[in-house]
């Protein structure tokens, strides 16, 4: 019974048991269905989505930079070209501890503060996961061995090849090619949408000169590369790509050889010197000096580099002397006398006796020629329009000027593009100032007083000029009117390149062809007229130009200037690194241009040179700007003058002097008084 | 009361299909079982080669355990399942013990305390073998009482399940502890617990879970279910390996990228490719076909558990079987729900197929058990 009951219960514990497996099975069965319903709705439903989730997890398209477009001279010297440096690259989503792997970093090579700064700004700024992100820039070859040797230590960590700017000339361009360095976060968003593409794996940009200026040109077109990554961001597979379009090309007006020969002209002056070839307006040399390296810029300036660079008051190397304006001083007499000429208000025969100060009627303030404070005395006796340009007379231009009124003088001028930036391609250069009655109503909510034509009429006052405009001025004489807009590219990819020019600027227009002549031989008078017997009667710049030089071959057109200095800040006066009085003295300029009056060769070159604290156009400048035309004329275009016929011309002004000597012509306006005198040059 | 087994072989005799079967019942092996095994081992080396990137020293070593694990199964195969019977309490005295020595000397290796290194023997986790060791127990334990269990010895029956879990959680094994729970609970529900006492715990438990979430539960715990709601609330942390396994399986389509082909793991984007989320690497190469061929290859080793189960002669074997098959199934599902995103993320692998040691030879000593089962009950019998 007993045995039987247990069996019993055997059987009903085994069917609880089998009903229980049951489920159990049934159960694994519906679990089995839901996981599967599952994957159908991953790998069917939503493969679309995960197919596209997974290329887009291994394919990556990146940009693949375009190289950027040379720059020669014209001769075919590279002034800026890409060379391959080797740079230290983090991928910081490889890094286990950033600061740590710095830190091991700086005790294997150079690793400054700045550069760390530099590169967490870098970090900061957009970019793609898994990217390199550049650390130090040009890697020595001991640093590279150095890394290499401890790459285990430096997961993440790697040396990148990469083409970057280099400047040959380093401080000679520094101003006029300019440089390219990274692009900030402005200029980024300063880039169109399209342009923010082609900038895609781009990390330079031009900043100043012709970099800036051609960006487009020089920058080409960016090219694409369909890779495939690892979870690491290395890439595994190269499987598409477009190759990018190199920028192009670009050959400059300006010759190497003459920016040298103008850097070491100017000795160790600071200043500029800008030559123009007149027949092109292709800006030969355009020298800033002192420059500075641009190919510190390229790879980011250190801060202490660049603190020098700024803090440098009395150098300024990173200002541009050559685009930015001062006051032109008696550089612009040439350009007055012939305006006088073309209004009647002088003629060959006008002159006036000098007593060595000027008066307005009325007024017993007196304006002083510069020759004033000398011990033999002031004034130069009879002086007509040749003998004021090439003795620098300030009181018979006081007169002209004053005769003229600022209307007609500011109407004249500006055809010379005083007041104007008339440089196609310099877009970053400084306009000056041609003062007008509007200009000082505007900017100074003053009249116009008689007394700032006074000042205008010998360039100072008011009126500012660059170096730029003064060497254009002196191109449009040396081309009797025909204006050419200064410009520094010549060729994009050996192609002549024709600038767009919307706003063309007309030539001067003078009745009588024969005053470009006269204002020329007067031009040459300043550098050629030799000393004699009669009083102030040479060219204030023959002593250090045509006497110090008997051999000229060629002759030579200019005008000396000197301009007061203004505006020096405290600070530097008090320094005492320089003497101060060496930054008290006036600035020297001289505008040039030659071979002047020869029938059968046009002037090949016109220069403007700007010394400062040169004291004296005539002595420092003058000498200055014959180097640069010696270097252009003689070395590298090799004019042979003995085969050049240069007496072909008749004179002018000559023969009007003698005829001047005997008449007597003279202002009534010049008048005697005896208040204080005003030195001018 | 008839025997059928003994109908059944008397009808046999002479027959040629029945003297196969007696040969495979002299060495103790379950044909079916033995193939579903192979089949499936043999799949797990091919997909653990294209997971590892044709790492051949990992395979070779997968190998080796495998072979290993054969080996052990045949050998428990041997012993008749009512030695496990008469020393499961036993066997589960000397489980506690060494727990107990581990909690003392054990090794660390992967965050878990749970090695044992032992002198003269090779270091192994006493907690795997508690997996099969409990059932063993709860097997012994229900099957000598009368069924459906009564709530005392339900109540026993947790005690002696929750000792060594315990144990197990202070080593910080908690995905073992789980498993070591799960095939003494699977005997518990075999053995007939009433559905009302099934219902109440499972309530008790989902009640308790909320104060689980807030006040036990470990940060990286809470972060595995956060991540499950929503894997994108920390797409490149605690949800980067769900969705990235998530993108393999879908991308893989029905009929898979190819062997080798698959981009998601060759370019290393599916972490644990080699271990618990080598479903994934499966689902991208072989796409839903893989997986479905994979699932049949469970299936019918499961099946062939229930049969033996089924089959088995006497309550403890039955309990035991039922226990260890359904124990698998728990494995296989988890992983897999998990790996596709049904389940919060728990570190376990996929069985026989992703990279492991211990665990393997404990999956052996299994099915050792259940050939065992299955070819030793006429004896037993009679």
């Amino acid at each position: 019974m007993n045995q039987k009951w247990q069996l019993k219960d055997h059987e009903a514990e085994k069917q609880l048991f089998n009903r229980r497996l049951i489920v159990a099975a049934v159960l694994i069965f519906m679990l089995f269905v839901a996981l599967i319903a599952k994957l159908v709705n991953l790998q069917i439903y939503q493969y679309d989505y995960f197919s596209a989730r997974s290329d887009g997890n291994r394919l990556h398209s990146q940009y693949v930079p375009p190289a950027r477009g040379l720059i020669f001279d014209r001769n075919g010297q590279l002034l800026a070209d890409n060379q391959p440096i080797f740079n230290l690259t983090v991928i910081k989503e490889q890094v286990a501890d950033i600061d740590v792997t710095l830190e091991y970093l700086s005790t294997l090579i150079r690793l400054t503060t700045d550069d760390i700064d530099q590169f967490n700004n870098r970090m900061e700024r957009n970019r793609v996961p898994f990217s390199s992100v550049p650390l130090r820039y040009v890697l020595t070859d001991e640093e590279k061995s150095k890394i290499a040797v401890n790459s285990h230590l430096l997961t993440g960590v790697a040396i990148e090849p990469q083409f970057v700017r280099h400047y040959p000339l380093a401080d000679l361009t520094a101003h006029s090619v300019g440089y390219v360095s990274e692009i900030n976060r402005d200029e980024l968003n300063d880039l169109t949408d399209d342009q923010k593409e082609n900038y895609g794996g781009t990390n330079h940009i031009g900043k100043t000169g012709i970099e800036r200026t051609y960006e487009d040109l020089l920058h080409g077109i960016v090219g694409y590369e369909l890779v495939e990554k690892n979870n690491m961001g290395q890439v595994m597979r190269r499987l598409d790509r477009t190759d990018p379009v190199a920028g192009k090309s670009l050959t400059l007006h300006m010759d190497g050889q003459l920016q040298i020969a103008a850097e070491a002209a100017l000795g160790d002056f600071r200043g500029a010197v800008v030559a123009i070839d007149p027949a092109t307006g292709g800006i030969l040399a355009m020298v800033s000096k002192p420059g500075f390296d641009p190919n510190l810029f390229v790879t980011g300036i250190s801060s202490k580099d660049y603190s020098v660079l700024v803090t440098d008051e009395i150098n300024t190397p990173l200002f541009d002397r050559t685009t930015n304006p001062y006051p032109p001083g008696s550089t612009v007499k040439p350009f007055l006398g012939l305006g006088g000429l073309q209004h009647g208000l002088v003629d060959y025969e006008f002159a006036i006796e000098d007593p060595g100060y000027f008066r307005l009627p009325g007024v017993s303030y007196r304006w002083g020629d510069y020759t004033l404070r000398t011990a033999i005395g002031g004034g130069h006796g009879h002086t007509n329009l040749a003998k004021a340009i090439y003795q620098s007379c300030d009181t018979f231009f006081y007169d002209l000027g004053n005769r003229m009124g600022i209307d007609t003088i500011h109407n004249f001028m500006d055809q010379f593009g005083f007041g104007a930036n008339f440089a196609l391609d310099i877009r970053y250069a400084r306009t000056g100032v041609l003062p007008s009655r509007e200009w000082k109503r505007a900017s100074r909510g003053e009249p116009w007083y008689p007394g700032d034509t006074i000042n205008s009429s010998i360039g100072q006052g008011y009126m500012w000029a660059t170096p730029l405009q003064l060497a254009t001025a002196a191109a449009i004489v040396a081309n009797k009117g025909k204006v050419v807009q200064p410009r520094m590219l010549k060729e994009v990819e050996g192609q002549e390149y024709v600038p767009l020019n919307e706003d063309p600027v007309p030539d001067v227009m003078v009745d009588d062809p024969d005053y470009w002549r006269y204002i020329e031989e007067a031009m040459t008078m300043v550098v050629h007229r030799p000393y004699s017997d009669q009083f102030r009667d040479y060219g204030t710049a023959f002593e250090a130009i045509a006497q110090a030089d008997r051999d000229m071959p060629y002759k030579m057109a200019g005008k000396s200037g000197s301009a007061q200095v203004v505006g020096i800040s405290q600070d530097v006066l008090q320094s005492t690194d320089i003497i101060v009085s060496d930054l008290n003295k006036d600035h020297g300029l001289f505008i040039s241009f030659a071979p002047a009056q020869n029938p059968n060769i046009a002037p090949q070159i016109a220069v403007a040179v700007f010394v400062e604290n040169g004291e004296h156009g005539s002595s420092v400048a003058g000498p200055i700007a014959k180097q640069v035309i010696d270097k252009y004329l003689i070395d590298i275009l090799q004019l042979d003058f003995a085969a050049i016929d240069t007496n072909a011309e008749p004179l002018l002004a000559e023969t009007t002097l003698s005829n001047v000597e005997t008449s007597a012509g003279s202002s009534s306006s010049v008048d005697s008084g005896t208040s204080e005198s005003q030195p001018y040059d | 009361m008839i025997n059928q087994d003994f109908i059944r072989q008397s009808a046999g005799l002479g027959n040629r299909r029945s003297r196969y079967r007696t040969l495979w019942r002299l060495i103790h092996t379950d044909p079916p079982l033995l193939v579903g095994i192979t089949l499936l081992c043999c799949f797990g080396l091919f997909v653990l080669w294209s997971a590892s990137d044709g790492d051949e020293a990992i395979v070779q070593r997968q190998s080796l355990t495998m072979l290993i694990g054969f080996v052990v199964m045949f050998i428990v195969a041997q012993f008749n399942v009512h030695l496990f019977r008469q020393w499961a309490p036993s066997i589960y005295a000397v489980g506690l013990g060494l727990l107990l020595v581990v909690l003392a000397v054990g090794v660390e290796a992967n965050g878990a305390r749970s090695w044992l290194d032992l002198p003269g023997l090779p270091s192994f986790q006493p907690s795997e073998l508690m997996k099969f060791v409990v059932p063993m127990l709860m097997a012994w334990y229900l099957a000598s009482r009368p069924l459906p269990p009564r709530f005392k010895h339900v109540f026993w029956a947790a005690i002696m399940i929750m000792v060594p879990a315990a144990l197990i959680v202070v080593q910080n094994d908690t995905g073992t502890a789980i498993m070591v729970v799960m095939s003494g609970v699977f005997v518990v529900l075999l053995a007939g617990i009433r559905w009302r006492i099934v219902i109440m715990g499972f309530t008790a438990l989902l009640l308790a879970s909320p104060a689980w979430f807030l006040f036990l539960a470990q940060e990286h715990q809470k972060n595995r279910i956060l991540t499950f709601f929503n894997p994108y609330r920390d797409p490149t942390g605690a949800g980067y390996n769900i969705i990235q396994s998530q993108i393999a399986i879908g991308s893989g389509g029905i009929y898979g990228k190819g062997y080798g082909e698959g981009a998601q793991s060759h370019l290393d984007f599916i972490p644990e490719s080699n271990t618990d989320f080598i479903l994934a690497v499966l689902a991208e190469e072989f796409g839903l076909l893989g997986v479905m061929f994979l699932i049949a290859l469970y299936l019918f080793v499961l099946m062939r558990g229930c049969v033996i189960a089924f089959a088995a002669t006497d309550m403890f074997s039955r309990l035991l079987a039922g226990s260890i098959t359904l124990t698998f199934f728990f494995y296989v599902f988890v992983n897999m729900a998990m790996v596709s995103g049904l389940l919060p993320v728990i570190g376990l692998p996929l069985p026989l197929i992703s990279r492991g040691g211990t665990s393997i030879v404990t999956l052996f000593i299994g099915f050792g058990l259940l050939m065992s089962i299955q070819t030793h009950k006429t004896a037993n019998k009679i």
